[in-house]
């Protein structure tokens, strides 16, 4: 590498694979975050996208493949014929690092808006009550849902389920951003408010990684566009080449069907 | 006295020990039925054969058996153990009441094992995988996420157990626990009475378990709280 004089990346992945049975998913995936990066991850369903991510933070556990937090690599090992975790606490302290939003906003049902962003700092981060409440409150004041927040996710919509998902997201002041279709479960009216939130953190220079189907954010907000097809990376590149020039007849057609 | 009154005091009195059994039991059902249906979902085969051993044994068996076999042989059992480990001068005894929260405890425990297994099958999964993409250990994940959401959708099942276990404690009588069932039929045949202190007794079951279900309304309405829509 170049640069190995600089910081390391806020992410780096390599060969990353998995299969489903007989069916093979990820055919050995590689990506490079550089700090501030806004990758969309475009793709077909059935492209292994939402896969892609859930193995970057082991909700699913690759078959093979290295990913590295800030330079840390996430030890594996062997068991059977399987891969798995070499060590639970590593995989925890990563994971605050690798804060998840995902498709169904996943905000727990049992607990208000304002728990919902205040406990994981509190329970996993060591942080007072006191200042993760205050933390939450500035959060939730900055996705728009300060008001709301002592409502249960129930009471709410679904635009603003996820906007108080992304404040979850945040306060464990993360690395990287993995965002899981964050719009796909929204009713269309509600998918300008959430895009805006991601759009503004993008902004302020957030590592951010978004499984999308909104090509307009791909398109405009994205520094780099991924486009995945049958488990491989077909395209790889600033929006301006992956949708001005695209190479490859299949991105050609999913880019014509898109827009 | 009027023997009316002087029996009737009698079962009242019996209606404390009754009430004393179930709230003794209820704990032990509770903390049997979650570590069973622990072990039922655990990744070890040992845990998941124990816990389908003992609630396959414990439901097939009838509550009076469960009950004759800890009161006429459980303190024997526990006394060989404790000689066992090496502490022959303790002797224990069984009085029937200790027989009854065992006993009842144990057969709770092997009904709630389903109960919470069906519960902790339903939480959604995206609730636990919140939990650990935020660093969540397991005991925290289990603490603050699963469990809150699995006591909701327990409730309802556990209310009926709790109903059924009211009923059952009557058979602690055979063993002499001086409960509602025992008092009431002691009554009845000192007086010749049979109806009037029977119905007495089936008022103050019906009496339990009218309270019961009030108990119950009202916790599932508090567990039911955040989902409900404003």
């Amino acid at each position: 590498m170049a640069d190995s004089t600089a910081a390391p990346l806020p992410l780096e992945i390599a060969g990353m694979r998995k299969s489903f049975g007989a069916l093979e998913v990820l055919k050995g995936i590689d990506l490079k975050a550089r700090k501030g990066d806004v990758i969309s991850i475009i793709g077909s369903s059935g492209s292994g996208k939402s896969t892609f991510l859930r193995c970057i933070n082991l909700l699913e556990t690759p078959d093979a493949g290295e990913v590295r937090v800030h330079g840390e690599l996430i030890r594996m090992r062997r068991r059977g014929g399987a891969q798995e975790p070499a060590s639970a606490a590593q995989l925890r302290r990563i994971r605050t690092k690798l804060s998840m939003v995902f498709q169904s906003f996943n905000l727990w049902s049992h607990m208000t808006v304002l728990d919902n962003v205040a406990i994981p700092p509190q329970q996993v981060l060591g942080k007072s009550r006191a200042e993760s409440v205050q933390a939450a409150e500035a959060l939730l004041q900055r996705v728009g849902m300060y008001e709301r927040r002592h409502y249960y996710p129930a009471q709410i919509s679904g635009g603003q389920q996820q906007r108080a998902a992304i404040a979850r997201a945040l306060a464990m002041d993360p690395e990287v951003m993995l965002f899981d279709e964050p719009t796909s479960a929204l009713d269309p009216e509600l998918v300008g408010e959430v895009l805006k939130v991601m759009a503004s953190l993008a902004e302020e220079g957030r590592t951010m990684l978004v499984v999308t189907h909104e090509m307009g954010f791909a398109r405009e907000v994205s520094s780099q566009v991924m486009f995945l097809h049958q488990g491989s990376v077909e395209e790889f590149g600033p929006p301006e080449d992956v949708f001005g020039a695209p190479k490859s007849d299949r991105l050609k057609q999913f880019v014509s069907r898109s827009f | 006295m009027d023997p009316f009154w002087s029996y009737g005091l009698m079962i009242a009195g019996g209606a404390g020990w009754t009430l004393a059994l179930i709230l003794a039991v209820i704990p032990v059902g509770i903390v049997l039925g979650l570590l069973g249906a622990a072990a039922k979902l655990s990744s070890w085969r040992v845990l998941r054969l124990g816990a389908e051993t003992y609630t396959t044994f414990i439901r097939a068996m009838p509550e009076l058996l469960v009950i004759f076999l800890v009161f006429f042989g459980g303190a024997r059992a526990f006394n060989w153990l404790l000689a066992a480990v090496g502490f022959p001068e303790i002797q224990i005894d069984f009085n029937p009441f200790l027989a009854g929260v065992i006993a009842l405890g144990v057969v709770q425990g092997a009904f709630a094992t389903e109960v919470f297994r069906a519960a902790l099958l339903a939480v959604p999964a995206g609730q636990i995988e919140a939990a650990q993409a935020c660093g969540f250990s397991r005991w925290q994940t289990f603490r603050f996420v699963t469990l809150p959401q699995v006591w909701r959708l327990a409730l309802p099942g556990l209310g009926n157990l709790l109903q059924i276990l009211i009923k059952d404690t009557a058979l602690i009588s055979v063993v002499g626990l001086a409960d509602i069932m025992r008092n009431a039929q002691i009554a009845s045949g000192a007086t010749k009475q049979p109806f009037t202190f029977l119905l007495l007794a089936a008022a103050v079951y019906l009496l339990f378990t009218t309270v019961a279900t009030a108990v119950m309304m009202l916790l599932e309405r508090r567990a039911n709280h955040a989902w409900r829509r404003a």
